[in-house]
């Protein structure tokens, strides 16, 4: 029912569209840098959204280096451009705001995603610290079941983005999970070989460790390789955040289950979409975007509105294949 | 006496060949885009540009001498740096970007004082430079950045009279006291002496120790004041500032026809070829091209003045 419902919001979309001869929306969209895999992805998103939609140009250029400068600059020359739209994952987000500003006064939208700043008519949040959090958790009772002993690799015992995923993560922990007892939390501090060092050192410390949660793109795979090393593969498991095309080798290899992370093509679509329905309708709280990839709701925030893409996405052996970055 | 003259005239054509190829890029971008021939729009070109301007005046004078220095963009960034620090530690605004500049100035002095005393070539003295600054930077920072100015400081590198944006102001006053420095005294004379030959420039008798010193001083407090203009027009002081901006003032020299070696060219060359770089970069990304394609281009730019100043040079001996 849902998906016959959804294919006529779908239908009736592209025969509005069809009515109205529809007008090019020009939008700029700058990554914090090109020639990653992660931003390549999100610009393959952007294109097939843009694809989809037929009335989009897209432009996809950002600095060679994550410099928010660089970024500035282009915005500066878009506004002159006359975009209808800039689309920023933001360097910096308070240096930026000034010029974010003046499009806006320009009467050019601005959009925000992966990464916001203080000024946006809209954010495309990837995750929340809430799902973010329960994700980690339902994935670690999901490999080591409601009982054991488990312990936190962390990046620093300051990092704020850590801390709160931590939070979120033991608010489900006491409510699904209250058997899985957190042990131990060891700081990495952005750095693969001491991830590798205090898990060896966990390893020990524990024997009876049922599992370890890794919470950087650095700790993940230092905590793998010690498991592996340890030759606990598949006795111990290791639950994280990372891009999938730095896990697959561990995933080939049986030490890890899943990657949790968000799809930053999904992301990179959604941007074009919201971009679209900002200009030609006008976005408020609780509107929704329909598109082929689902239906997202558009809720207000602290600054304006913000646009969630959902639960987070888990990479597992038989899709992380498709994904490169 | 004769070669006066034929001096001169051998530099109007260099740049005679430059106004044309800036002819030719303002006339290929307004066909690229319809936004690019606006006054709005060469008024912005001038505010992309004015920093990296600022570095490249001081560095015509360095690389006049035969010298070269890369610690320019590290200068720029340790300058926003001590200016965030000490505004933050309570000075006000003004006092602390004036710090900044004279630490810029010192830096570059120190780059001087080293060249000249203990003899080891600029390349090597500000390449080691580049990294200590941009170290010092760092440190100092912690990679924290410095924001929360007073609204008046932000006119310096947002603001506008009329239509002119503040920076170019400063940019154009500047470039006329070098074009006066370099072209009407006799500091000028001796920076292209010591460019020709420094061996008989020393045995002329010409200060060129004292000269080199107060040259890499100016470099450094060009590159501060250029840095403080960054904080003010980005409202934020960060270690990364003026990453790479050694290049971008070099390119401009180069591509303005003087010589790498020395002794030839001018603010008049470098203020062409700044301008050649800005208004393509500025007139490709108006029409939506992309940033690799536009650094192939002005790569191939570059090769291409200078190859042609080369065949002119030839030609006229």
């Amino acid at each position: 029912m849902q998906h016959v419902r959804l294919w006529i919001a779908v239908g009736a979309v592209a025969l509005l569209g069809m009515a109205f001869a529809q007008k090019q929306i020009t939008i700029a969209m700058i990554p914090k840098l090109v020639g990653i895999d992660y931003f390549n992805a999100t610009e393959q998103g952007a294109k097939e959204a843009a694809a989809e939609l037929g009335n989009i140009r897209l432009i996809y250029q950002g600095p060679t280096e994550g410099r928010v400068d660089k970024q500035i600059e282009l915005i500066e020359n878009f506004i002159t451009a006359k975009v209808d739209v800039i689309s920023v994952a933001s360097n910096d987000p308070v240096a930026i705001a000034p010029v974010l500003d003046k499009a806006r006064k320009a009467g050019i939208k601005v959009v925000t995603w992966d990464a916001d700043a203080n000024v946006r008519d809209v954010f495309c949040n990837q995750a929340t610290f809430a799902g973010i959090g329960k994700a980690l958790a339902d994935e670690m009772a999901k490999q080591v079941g409601k009982e054991g002993e488990v312990a936190i690799v962390t990046s620093s015992l300051t990092a704020p983005n850590q801390n709160a995923w931590i939070a979120e993560m033991k608010k489900v922990l006491a409510k699904d999970y209250p058997g899985l007892k957190v042990v131990d939390t060891k700081p990495s501090e952005e750095d693969q070989q001491l991830a590798f060092r205090v898990t060896q050192d966990l390893l020990k410390a524990y024997p009876n460790l049922k599992g370890v949660w890794a919470l950087s793109s650095v700790a993940f795979p230092g905590a793998a390789e010690a498991v592996q090393q340890a030759g606990k593969a598949g006795k111990v498991a290791v639950v994280g955040l990372s891009t999938p095309k730095q896990m697959k080798p561990f995933m080939k290899a049986g030490v890890i289950k899943s990657v949790v992370l968000w799809n930053p093509i999904d992301l990179g679509y959604l941007s074009v979409y919201a971009a679209k329905q900002l200009v030609e309708k006008g976005l408020k709280d609780g509107d929704k975007i329909v598109t082929k990839r689902g239906t997202f709701t558009v809720q207000k925030d602290d600054k304006s509105l913000q646009i969630l893409l959902g639960p987070p996405f888990i990479f597992t052996p038989e899709n992380i294949d498709k994904f490169n970055f | 006496m004769k070669a006066q003259p034929r001096l001169r005239l051998r530099l109007s054509v260099a740049e005679l060949v430059l106004v044309g190829a800036l002819a030719l890029a303002i006339l290929v971008m307004a066909q690229l885009s319809p936004q690019f021939l606006t006054v709005r729009n060469l008024f912005e070109v001038t505010r992309f540009v004015a920093e990296a301007g600022l570095i490249s005046l001081g560095m015509t004078a360095v690389i006049l001498t035969g010298g070269i220095d890369l610690s320019v963009g590290s200068i720029l960034g340790l300058s926003a740096i001590i200016t965030g620090v000490f505004f933050h530690a309570g000075w006000n605004v003004w006092l602390a970007a004036l710090t900044g500049i004279l630490a810029g100035t010192l830096a570059g002095a120190l780059n001087g004082l080293i060249i000249t005393r203990a003899g080891i070539p600029p390349l090597i003295v500000t390449l080691a430079t580049l990294a200590i600054y941009r170290g010092l930077a760092l440190g100092i920072s912690q990679g924290q950045a410095y924001r929360d100015y007073p609204e008046g400081f932000y006119s310096l590198g947002q603001g506008y009279l009329g239509p002119v944006p503040v920076q170019l102001i400063v940019f154009a006053l500047f470039s006329l006291v070098f074009v006066l420095l370099l072209g009407r005294t006799v500091f000028g004379r001796t920076l292209y002496a010591i460019g020709n030959n420094e061996t008989a420039a020393r045995f002329s008798g010409l200060p060129v120790d004292r000269v080199k010193l107060i040259i890499y001083s100016l470099s450094g407090m060009l590159s501060g004041l250029a840095g403080v203009i960054f904080v003010s027009r980005l409202s934020t002081a960060k270690a990364d500032a003026g990453l790479g901006y050694e290049l971008d003032a070099i390119t401009a020299v180069v591509l303005g026809g003087t010589a790498i070696s020395g002794g030839q060219g001018g603010i008049w060359g470098t203020l062409l070829g700044l301008f050649i770089v800005g208004i393509v970069r500025n007139g490709m990304t108006l029409a939506f091209i992309n940033a690799d394609v536009q650094l192939v281009f002005i790569g191939l730019i570059l090769i291409a003045a200078v190859t042609l100043n080369q065949v002119l040079r030839r030609g006229r001996r």
